[in-house]
């Protein structure tokens, strides 16, 4: 294995990330809101899978559930789940092209999402309409610009 | 484990300061650039509201002694002391299904848990998670959320769920020939002893009564709006409650 080069950008990109779940957005739009943080998670899983794996996800989901003031442990699962599908496929999912990469991760985010409001179903934390699936697509859609960004960065400082 | 979520708290609070800083320095900017017309304006307007505020409060005070005397007469020594906190919401927790808010005020500023959270027209929610600075509450429309209530015309009590959308309170297992109408004030019951009584806390909008069921479905709309204003005040509880609390 070779040596850790500017893990920083990664910790960085993710604590952005987690600040962007925190712009203001009207109470109604709040569904709206793309998950920016999974989906830098899933990037870096996909690029670096020797740095970024169920660890990081573990922490990641904890953050979230932190900022959102939920019990501790409901983003956490599905992330992990996703992430580790992620460790068994990024060869394979690499070569895929853009659009495609992107629907690959439409159904991670689906799955993740999907496990998160089950686990909300049997805490009583109350759960997502059918609405919010919207947001999937936001993410979607946001995929292919994230992902030119952070490559981008990648490259730059020579993270590896 | 509720440690870590309290420091949470704190640390979100300032984070979301920090991200929001650049939006709140341009408000103040164009704050500063309104014209002295708009602001004589605004206050000649504080002004009238603020007579016409006075002149209800001197009603108020000759109220509340004239309810003291009854009460004395009864012999229902139940005083309530409650001091206001004022807060402002600092921000919307960011989770879509949730309807949390962050206050600006926390635990060294009196701030406890279960303590009720008013907006200008009435109850808006009840303090959740404190943090030494800063604290979260849980507004009554959440759908995790529920309530004493009672009607103010009739006095019937009930419970009044959140619905999970932001105007909209429920009343479930009302018996379909219940007196409640729409337009009626509901106010809280003081039951279960969180809420001190007869703040209002939502207006009946619809009553729908399909033929044949036993129950009517009551929907009520905040009396506060909950999605506008930023300034919020923390009851912080006296006797009424630490009464209720030691039976």
């Amino acid at each position: 294995m070779t040596k850790a080069h500017a893990t920083w950008v990664i910790h960085l990109s993710l604590l952005i990330a987690l600040l962007i779940v925190l712009l203001p957005l009207p109470m109604d739009w709040r569904f709206l809101r793309p998950d920016i943080a999974a989906l830098v998670l899933f990037y870096w899983a996909l690029a670096l899978p020797h740095r970024v794996g169920v660890a990081t996800a573990f922490a990641l989901g904890m953050g979230l559930d932190l900022i959102e003031g939920a019990p501790l442990g409901l983003s956490s699962p599905g992330l992990m789940l996703a992430t580790l599908i992620l460790q068994f496929n990024y060869q394979r999912i690499r070569q895929f092209d853009p659009i495609q990469q992107s629907v690959v991760i439409l159904v991670l985010m689906l799955l993740s999402t999907g496990i998160e409001q089950w686990l909300r179903n049997v805490t009583g934390v109350p759960a997502l309409s059918v609405g919010a699936l919207f947001a999937l697509l936001f993410s979607m859609v946001c995929w292919i610009p994230l992902r030119a960004v952070l490559r981008h960065s990648r490259r730059y400082y020579e993270v590896y | 484990m509720l440690a870590i979520q309290r420091g949470a708290v704190d640390t979100v609070a300032f984070a979301s300061d920090v991200v929001l800083a650049p939006f709140d320095a341009w408000d103040r900017l164009m704050g500063s650039l309104r014209s002295r017309r708009d602001l004589e304006d605004e206050v000649l307007r504080l002004q009238q509201e603020n007579r016409v505020l006075k002149g209800q409060s001197q009603r108020l005070a000759s109220l509340l002694s004239e309810n003291a005397r009854y009460k004395t007469l009864l012999n229902s020594a139940r005083e309530i002391d409650e001091e206001l906190i004022a807060a402002q919401i600092s921000a919307l927790s960011p989770d879509p299904a949730r309807h949390v808010v962050i206050l600006d005020k926390g635990a060294v500023d009196g701030v406890r848990q279960g303590q009720p959270v008013l907006g200008a027209e009435g109850l808006i929610g009840q303090i959740v998670l404190t943090g030494q600075y800063s604290s979260r509450a849980l507004m009554i429309t959440d759908s995790a959320h529920a309530l004493p209530i009672q009607v103010n015309r009739s006095g019937l009590r009930a419970i009044a769920e959140g619905s999970g959308v932001i105007d909209r309170l429920v009343i479930r297992h009302l018996a379909a020939t219940t007196d409640i109408r729409v337009g009626d004030l509901l106010v809280t019951s003081g039951l279960g002893g969180r809420f001190p009584q007869g703040y209002p806390v939502a207006r009946v909008t619809h009553v729908d009564i399909a033929p044949g069921d036993a129950f009517a479905v009551v929907s009520a709309a905040p009396a506060s709006a909950l999605d506008r204003g930023r300034h919020v005040l923390v009851v912080a509880q006296g006797a009424l409650t630490r009464e209720a609390a030691t039976p």
